[in-house]
């Protein structure tokens, strides 16, 4: 594969004029404006793009990308820049195409909804009937678009019982970087699973057929709390263990709760080394069991349970879960977080793990996570305007990515591999793995021109290391 | 503290993105509260800067607190008509004379003045006080001009319970908004120095005012017009009807506009939530009049979300929003219209 002929320089003035000509003036940016694309919630790299282009139609993408392909330029598709591995950070010198302005809805009916990849999570709920709801809800849901969710297959809270993205896509039309458009329905060797997870290296979202949910009847929940993280992580598979399937099983540490009380999200959780939140959906007998099952459960492994006494107190336990990211500035501002994948029952051993990191490296770290699919979340605090401090982080990322891939975890549950995690795809899978995955990726994209050098580790020389960190995030120790 | 520490705290996370109304219309990081902060973090000259509104409600959405009023401020930009309309509401007789003298002239701006305002009559702001007044009643630049009935049964109401002094005037958040602080420091200090309670019936200004303490170090106690009824407990009479509420963006921020949905639920009347209540309506203090483009598209959005409630009548507690809500065609009503 030859890749590195294929640089746009920022002054290809007839790039420009061509991609105005289909946009419009005001939907390219040209100037110092390209610097507020250099990065998304990845915050150690940034690379400026040689142009950014804004399309406002279906068909004014498709043009972009006979254009693109008819002058072999590099390029990769950014939603609403929330990447937290990197994926659109454009390192090799790519041309950006936001999809934000591809955000509307075409038809909706029963449990099906159609929409286009710039709308974001939050907003299908304001298109389909009250009585279905759309399951993934990444914790950037408020922002993160749906084409941004099929790409990294992004799961949430509620993943234990509806699943990753992956199980809410009935269908997409991707459109290929030789220009083609397809319909993809995942039958028999249709490649739609290829798409979703795929990182935007194989094709772009077009448009996404998402499969809704009945609402539960009811939505009860269960807080746990333990006097040692041991406890809670064996509660967590106990839990599965008496035959409950919980809508949402999320985690936090003691770190997290004392950041979670120190901020606006403040909860007031009981006094604990770490707490369960435990949501159970369903109709009244069903939950009903769950609950006295789930109590049981928390009973044997040492923990104490309690409902919330008033809707009031309920949410704010929840709004808590959800500001435990955000609050970790009141440790540092600037924080990395992992999202490696583990078997429930090596929770204890991951946890105690990352705090050893955490000394070793003298960097704060905290953990709340959605502990129900064993996605972890340490977070690890550093200071971005110091480079050494900032790689420290990463090293300290990247041992506990490699213990957790001992435990027979994966390296990442849903925030994707992109740059941030290159390293491990090699430990994690084979060399015949990764070969097939650059055949995958050739088979589509022969000109490696769509956001190349992500997802699979690039071979040597094959990709422009931009400064110490990116050379850092491509080397395999 | 510096601009530099405020901006360390934004962690990139855009979060703050779909609850702007200017990213909501272009979808542009450029026009959004990310892309304005990172333009400043990193020196370079966007044109994004101009475009805020300054609803400042990307602040409500940000997990990390940060304050991006303060931030960008000061690389507001003001132009000259911008600041000429400013200075006419400066001083209440100003205000007047500016208003009126608009509907005679040809200018584009006041052409669009007379679009936002047709139906309204200009009139001269109520002026007076009762003998030892216990509290005073500060009806905001426009609404004393432009919604006079509105001040009127406001002022009945209170009467019958307090002895009331009316101060007319600008508390400042326009010219806060457009960057001029010292000018908004002078008003806010002319304000200052009342020691008596202050209800005023802009729920913008109210929460301007609020900020006094945390912005010029002046302490002022000041209501909402509805806070006051609430927090006073005061009497308030049955009625019937369907409304839909508008959530001003500064009143929403602080907190104030339940005291509005608290007012309407006890007099019995039916409310129908519109989509995204606190939503920008379009206006943005002048920005409707030096933005008219991008305020029209905003204005646009309100009206389908106004819309979808399927109520024509809209609670508006800020004169500048219900300027947009009446442009858009609905009947914009203030609590105190209801009395």
């Amino acid at each position: 594969m030859s890749t590195f002929k294929l640089r746009v320089k920022i002054n290809d003035v007839s790039l420009e004029r061509e991609v105005t000509r289909i946009v419009g003036e005001e939907w390219v940016i040209t100037g110092q404006e390209r610097e507020l694309f250099s990065y998304p919630a990845f915050l150690p790299l940034k690379v400026t793009p040689p142009l950014v282009v804004l399309p406002g139609s279906e068909e004014e993408v498709i043009e972009i990308v006979k254009l693109f392909k008819s002058k072999r330029t590099k390029y990769l598709i950014r939603g609403a820049g929330t990447s937290l591995s990197g994926s659109t950070t454009p390192t090799q010198g790519e041309v950006v195409i936001s999809l934000n302005r591809l955000n509307k809805v075409f038809y909706t009916q029963g449990l099906e909804i159609t929409v286009g990849p710039g709308i974001a999570n939050l907003h299908i709920g304001k298109f389909i009937d009250s009585d279905v709801f759309y399951a993934p809800d990444p914790s950037s849901y408020v922002v993160s678009s749906i084409g941004g969710n099929i790409s990294h297959d992004s799961g949430g809270m509620h993943t234990p019982k509806y699943g990753t993205t992956f199980n809410s896509v009935v269908s997409l039309r991707v459109l290929l970087p030789d220009g083609s458009v397809e319909d993809l329905n995942g039958r028999n060797l249709d490649p739609l699973p290829l798409f979703v997870g795929s990182e935007g290296t194989l094709g772009i979202i077009l448009r996404a057929t998402l499969r809704l949910f009945p609402k539960p009847g009811i939505s009860r929940t269960l807080l746990a709390a333990f006097d040692n993280v041991e406890d809670a992580g064996k509660a967590v598979v106990e839990i599965y263990k008496v035959g409950v399937t919980p809508a949402s099983l999320e985690f936090m540490d003691k770190p997290s709760i004392i950041a979670v009380e120190n901020t606006q999200y403040k909860a007031n959780y009981p006094e604990a080394e770490a707490i369960l939140l435990i949501e159970l959906d369903g109709n009244s007998i069903q939950v009903e069991e769950e609950m006295r099952r789930s109590k049981l459960a928390i009973s044997k492994c040492n923990g104490r349970f309690y409902e919330p006494t008033s809707e009031e107190e309920k949410t704010r336990w929840w709004i808590g879960r959800k500001g435990a990211f955000p609050s970790f500035a009141y440790y540092s501002p600037s924080y990395l977080t992992l999202d490696a994948n583990v078997p429930r029952s090596s929770l204890p051993k991951i946890l105690e793990f990352t705090y050893a990191i955490g000394r070793k490296y003298s960097l704060p770290v905290a953990n709340c996570f959605h502990a129900g699919d064993g996605t972890l979340h340490p977070l690890i605090g550093f200071n971005s305007e110091d480079r050494e401090n900032t790689i420290n982080a990463i090293k300290a990322a990247e041992e506990i990515t490699y213990y957790a891939l001992t435990l027979g975890g994966v390296p990442s549950g849903e925030h994707g591999i992109g740059i941030e995690k290159l390293k491990f795809m090699p430990v994690y899978y084979s060399s015949e793995d990764i070969e097939v995955m650059r055949r995958i990726k050739e088979s589509f994209d022969p000109e490696f021109i769509l956001n190349p050098c992500k997802l699979i580790p690039p071979k040597e020389k094959e990709c422009i290391a931009v400064g110490e960190i990116h050379k850092h995030l491509m080397e395999v120790d | 503290m510096e601009v530099e520490k405020l901006i360390s705290m934004c962690t990139h996370c855009g979060f703050c993105l779909e609850t702007c109304p200017t990213f909501s219309v272009t979808r542009n990081e450029v026009h959004s509260p990310r892309g304005r902060i990172e333009a400043i973090r990193s020196k370079i000259e966007s044109y994004g800067l101009q475009t805020c509104m300054f609803c400042r409600l990307c602040e409500t959405a940000c997990p990390a607190g940060v304050k991006y009023g303060q931030i960008v401020l000061p690389f507001r930009k003001r132009n000259v008509k911008q600041s000429l309309f400013l200075r006419s509401l400066e001083s209440p007789r100003a205000t007047y004379l500016l208003l009126k003298g608009s509907q005679k002239i040809s200018l584009k701006e006041a052409q669009r003045f007379k679009e936002f305002t047709k139906g309204l009559k200009v009139e001269r702001q109520i002026e007076g006080e009762d003998d030892e007044p216990e509290i005073v009643l500060f009806p905001g630049c426009l609404e004393g001009v432009l919604f006079r009935e509105t001040v009127e049964k406001a002022l009945n109401f209170l009467r019958k319970r307090y002895k009331v002094k009316i101060i007319n005037g600008c508390c400042g958040l326009a010219h806060f908004s457009a960057g001029n602080i010292e000018k908004a420091k002078e008003l806010a200090s002319r304000l200052g120095t009342i020691k008596k309670p202050i209800v005023t019936l802009q729920s913008n200004c109210a929460a301007h005012m609020k900020e006094y303490k945390e912005l010029f170090g002046l302490e002022v106690e000041v209501f909402d017009f509805a806070e006051f009824l609430i927090r006073k407990g005061v009497d308030l009479p049955r009625k019937e009807g369907k409304v839909t509420i508008h959530y001003p963006c500064n009143a929403y921020r602080k907190g104030l506009t339940k005291y509005v949905v608290e007012v309407i639920k006890k007099m019995g009347i039916n409310v129908r939530e519109m989509e995204d209540p606190q939503f920008e309506c379009g206006s943005g203090g002048d920005y409707w009049i030096t933005h008219p483009e991008m305020s029209d598209k905003v204005r646009e959005i309100k009206k389908t979300k106004i819309e979808k409630s399927g109520v024509n009548t809209v609670i508006s507690t800020n004169s500048v929003c219900s300027l947009s809500i009446l442009r858009s065609g609905f009947k914009p009503l203030h609590v105190a219209d209801l009395l």
